[in-house]
């Protein structure tokens, strides 16, 4: 791994990937890399209302992870501490982007691509009616947050929000997606 | 009553309610990981103060920078809640939506909260205009 360390940092350079942790995602954590984006983002004289729409995805997405992902340490859902995931955020052709990906249980992924491509065939006032109701209702029973982390990141990205989904084993799936600014 | 002091912290924003002046003031950024752990007192006290509110106008100052989809919802209850004091209670409540001129996000939902509020006064209050 040592020798293919420097590949992956050119893997991630060429993308334009100039930030990228894969692991154990927590609150506290993400407080910190998110401080430090905006910074290096100030930094390299992106203007502050981009700054804010960055950060806001980079926080939805890292919340995502905590709130969703499959992959707990320990492994018991019930006892578990931390949710593993990766997230990156980069720069390409006049746009940031932000890509997150986390394992999911087999049973979460028919409806999760079912929303997601529901987002996708929305226009903006669509999403925005959405949005609305989606708030005024209340969050689902199986939801962490309020339920409306997705709608947001398709609300402020700038081109339809992208997604995957392979197919791990028998009970585990890796979700990807990515939004752009 | 006694007034309702909470300090910011990075992820979540300075809360100063006074009950004597009636300036209830959100200051800060939002994205705390359990928001109904957060939300909590913040209802409760603002319950037991419309409670024995009468009928001096209050004041309620929101400026904050970023918040998360999670706090948007608490805000929502927020704004329905004053709204509903207002409607059926004849309260005299005006909410100022504060947002700095180059934050086109919080102006936005400053404009969508706006929208969907009758009886409730909400201004929205451009900061730092160039």
């Amino acid at each position: 791994m040592l020798a293919n360390l420097h590949e992956l940092k050119m893997l991630l350079d060429q993308q334009g990937i100039f930030f990228c942790f894969s692991g154990p995602m927590s609150q506290e954590l993400m407080v910190g890399i998110g401080d430090t984006l905006r910074n290096k983002m100030k930094l390299d004289d992106a203007n502050s209302s981009t700054i804010v729409k960055v950060f806001s995805m980079f926080v939805e997405q890292s919340q995502n992870i905590i709130h969703y992902s499959a992959e707990k340490t320990p492994p018991d859902e019930d006892k578990a501490e931390l949710s593993s995931g990766i997230i990156g955020v980069g720069y390409d052709t006049g746009h940031y982007y932000v890509l997150c990906g986390n394992l999911i249980n087999k049973e979460a992924v028919a409806p999760l691509c079912e929303q997601l491509a529901k987002l996708q065939s929305m226009s903006k006032d669509e999403l925005k009616r959405y949005y609305k109701a989606q708030r005024k209702k209340g969050s689902p029973t199986n939801s962490k947050g309020a339920g409306l982390g997705f709608i947001e990141l398709a609300r402020k990205s700038v081109k339809p929000i992208e997604f995957d989904v392979k197919q791990i084993d028998d009970k585990f799936s890796f979700f990807s997606l990515k939004t752009v600014i | 009553m006694e007034n309702l002091a909470i300090e910011a912290t990075k992820q979540t924003p300075k809360v100063s309610f006074d009950a004597n002046n009636h300036v209830l003031e959100f200051q800060g950024e939002s994205y705390p990981e359990n928001m109904a752990e957060f939300a909590e007192p913040i209802f409760s006290w603002l319950d037991e103060y419309l409670e024995q509110l009468v009928a001096q106008p209050v004041t309620v100052n929101i400026e904050l920078i970023y918040f998360n989809s999670s706090s948007s919802k608490m805000l929502l209850d927020l704004f329905d809640k004053l709204e509903e004091e207002v409607e059926k209670n004849g309260k005299n409540i005006t909410v100022n939506w504060i947002y700095d001129a180059d934050n086109d996000s919080a102006e936005e939902y400053g404009e969508e909260f706006q929208e969907d509020l009758e009886a409730l006064t909400f201004n929205l209050v451009k900061k730092n205009e160039k």
